[in-house]
């Protein structure tokens, strides 16, 4: 019986896939309105007000498309939604406008010089639009069927019948296509495309034939016609690539198998020269379009002195995206040297930005940020036990009571209750310490770790 | 019309393999496309003729057939989902005197294919009655020489899963064909094996 129903979960996760859950999950953008005024809760954004508004003013800047080489920086105190800010305006921006997200210390690497990874971030952060022929399919599901091998490990194997008016075909399908396709939740009956070069599928809708009275079906559903001819077609299409992804087409014989391999190495400036001056030469003949997008970075303080003169020098070029920055660090050393400077930053660089600060949320705003977080969660929560949590974040950190709420409902779980309670908080707040008591623990017991008396030693010798 | 094809070839960078008993030719156009044939040294058939044409963005793209068997080399987990082995395949074949395509797997009968010339894309479309193919396709060679495409000389056979359809090759495409023979046969072929250096 047990088993039956341990069977029965796992078959309905196979096919509603539970996505994890990341920390800035819950934001949609950027929470303003038409008139970039911030409301106070929208789209997953809670307060800060200002740091909204002055975000929602570079969003117009980037969106107009004529600015290049502008720099933004997101300066506060730990936990004050910098990164937040910046996933929100990725998601206001659209998926046409690249968006690239680094962490400062992404960029040192053994394989690759620092300069390089960072031109290969600001060109993933530059989109070309381009009309471009391409290999569609497109066709009517007659059949889908997904084969799991016996043993439950290994590779699925698939296969899927399409239909036009005239002619039918069944495909083999690789591991990706099967992902991709169960993740589109396509079925029998609807009507797709598959983009041939990349894989993406759209949906067009379900076939007329398919049409009953009593089929459950959302509102949404539209009806369209089984596609005529052949199921393989050319087609223009227009679609945004970015520059780096035209490097790696170029700079390899295999070509566009590249992309996919990942590894791509240090690219030749030759190369890269190349395809400027061929980019410009599209623009002219009006075949291409530039759509400037956002690098971000994060955690900007680890970039050395180096990688700041660099991009001193390459925020003038014509081709540079707008460049977000966000530290946490108040006056500190610049790394790579002895000086110090404002957010580890060097003077003149810092003079070419626009600077945006974040300060503290308030008790009210912490409340609202972690209901939002525990419906995002799918946590449900008593009054009292918010209550207690929006406290726990006021004094130790927000970060620190978001990550209560999961423990608090696996504590809460495990007494089969379905509602948190003050009492689960209580539990796991005793059972984890927050940094500011870890602190305190430090020093009551220091005597007690390990090389104390090493020091002590070394300190009267 | 012919002369303009020829000049096209001649206009080309060659090179020229004679390797596993064909005649392998390769020539580079100034826009960049390619093309590689290979004819039988016996028979003197074309056996192959593929196209490669640069893409959009750059970068070599890939071979396109136009005569000849597609290399078997495909995988499915780098395309992500091809057609499966059981589907009907058309492939092209030339004889000396006809234009013919050969669709293999193919089980159902005789009458249930149709071939008509469609005048306005000139295409030969190939329908079937129970619907379960369908294929629109050009014959370049007539294009090049811009002949019409008539319907009167087209004929169809089927036998062991495969349906054949020929089309009489015109008076100036054999004429073409064999003067192009005869300047292939004069160029200067590496063997197999010589790699063309001067040891110094």
């Amino acid at each position: 019986m047990a088993a039956s129903t341990a069977e029965k979960v796992q078959e309905v996760r196979e096919v509603t896939r539970i996505e994890r859950i990341g920390a800035h999950s819950h934001i949609r953008g950027l929470g303003l309105d038409d008139a970039l005024e911030a409301r106070q809760t929208s789209q997953g954004m809670v307060g800060q007000q200002d740091a909204r508004k002055a975000a929602g003013i570079i969003l117009e800047m980037i969106k107009d498309g004529k600015i290049a080489g502008r720099a933004v920086m997101l300066a506060g105190q730990p936990g004050t939604g910098k990164t937040a800010i910046a996933m929100g305006m990725a998601q206001a921006l659209g998926s046409d406008t690249p968006f690239t997200s680094i962490a400062g210390s992404e960029i040192f690497s053994l394989e690759m010089s620092k300069t390089e990874a960072l031109t290969q971030s600001f060109r993933k952060s530059i989109g070309v639009r381009i009309k471009e022929e391409t290999e569609i399919i497109e066709g009517e599901v007659v059949e889908i069927q997904i084969d799991r091998p016996a043993t439950g490990t290994g590779a699925k194997v698939g296969k899927l019948t399409l239909k036009t008016t005239e002619m039918e075909t069944i495909y083999d399908l690789g591991q990706k296509m099967i992902e991709s396709l169960t993740k589109e939740k396509v079925q029998a009956g609807d009507i797709v495309t598959i983009d041939k070069a990349t894989g993406k599928i759209t949906k067009l809708g379900r076939s007329f034939t398919r049409a009953r009275d009593y089929d459950a079906m959302g509102p949404q559903t539209k009806f369209v016609q089984c596609p005529e001819g052949e199921l393989q077609k050319r087609k223009e299409v227009v679609h945004t690539v970015t520059l780096h992804e035209i490097d790696v087409i170029n700079s390899r014989t295999q070509g566009f198998l590249a992309l996919f391999s990942g590894d791509t190495g240090e690219i030749k400036s030759e190369v890269r020269e190349q395809i400027n001056s061929k980019v410009a030469e599209w623009r002219e003949e009006g075949k291409a379009e530039i759509v400037p997008g956002v690098l971000f970075i994060d955690e900007v303080h680890m970039l050395d002195i180096e990688c700041f003169s660099f991009l001193n020098r390459a925020l003038e070029s014509d081709m540079a995206p707008i460049l977000i920055m966000a530290t946490n660090r108040g006056i500190t050393r610049i790394r790579g040297t002895q000086y110090l400077s404002p957010h580890g930053v060097p003077i003149d660089l810092l003079d070419r930005l626009l600077i945006v600060s974040t300060s503290p949320y308030e008790e009210k705003e912490v409340k609202q940020i972690l209901r939002i977080r525990c419906e995002e969660e799918d946590v449900e929560m008593s009054d009292d036990a918010l209550t207690v949590l929006t406290k726990i974040g006021m004094d130790a950190s927000l970060r620190y009571s978001i990550q209560l709420i999961t423990a608090a409902h696996l504590v809460c779980r495990k007494r089969k209750g379905t509602e948190v309670e003050v009492d689960d908080i209580k539990r796991v707040y005793s059972l984890f310490l927050d940094e500011s008591r870890s602190t305190q623990f430090l020093k009551e017991y220091q005597q007690e770790f390990m090389f104390s008396e090493v020091q002590d030693q070394m300190e009267t010798s | 019309m012919a002369a303009a094809w020829v000049e096209k070839l001649k206009s080309a960078q060659k090179t020229c393999l004679i390797q596993d008993g064909r005649r392998k030719i390769h020539f580079s156009f100034p826009d960049g496309m390619e093309l590689s044939e290979e004819f039988d040294l016996k028979t003197g058939e074309l056996a192959v003729r593929k196209w490669r044409k640069r893409g959009t963005l750059g970068g070599q793209g890939k071979w396109e057939m136009e005569i000849g068997d597609e290399s078997p080399l495909r995988n499915v987990e780098v395309e992500g989902m091809m057609e499966s082995s059981t589907n009907p395949v058309l492939v092209r074949k030339d004889t000396k005197t006809q234009f013919q395509w050969r669709i293999r797997n193919l089980p159902y009968p005789v009458n249930n294919y149709s071939v008509t010339v469609d005048d306005e894309k000139r295409q030969l479309v190939i329908r079937t009655e129970n619907k379960k193919y369908y294929k629109r396709f050009d014959v370049p060679d007539l294009d090049r020489m811009q002949l019409e495409l008539r319907q009167d000389q087209i004929s169809i056979a089927h036998a062991n899963n495969t349906l054949i359809v020929s089309y009489q090759k015109p008076r100036e495409v054999l004429d073409m064909e064999k003067q192009l023979q005869d300047e292939f046969k004069k160029m200067k072929a590496t063997q197999d094996g010589d790699i063309d250096c001067k040891p110094s």
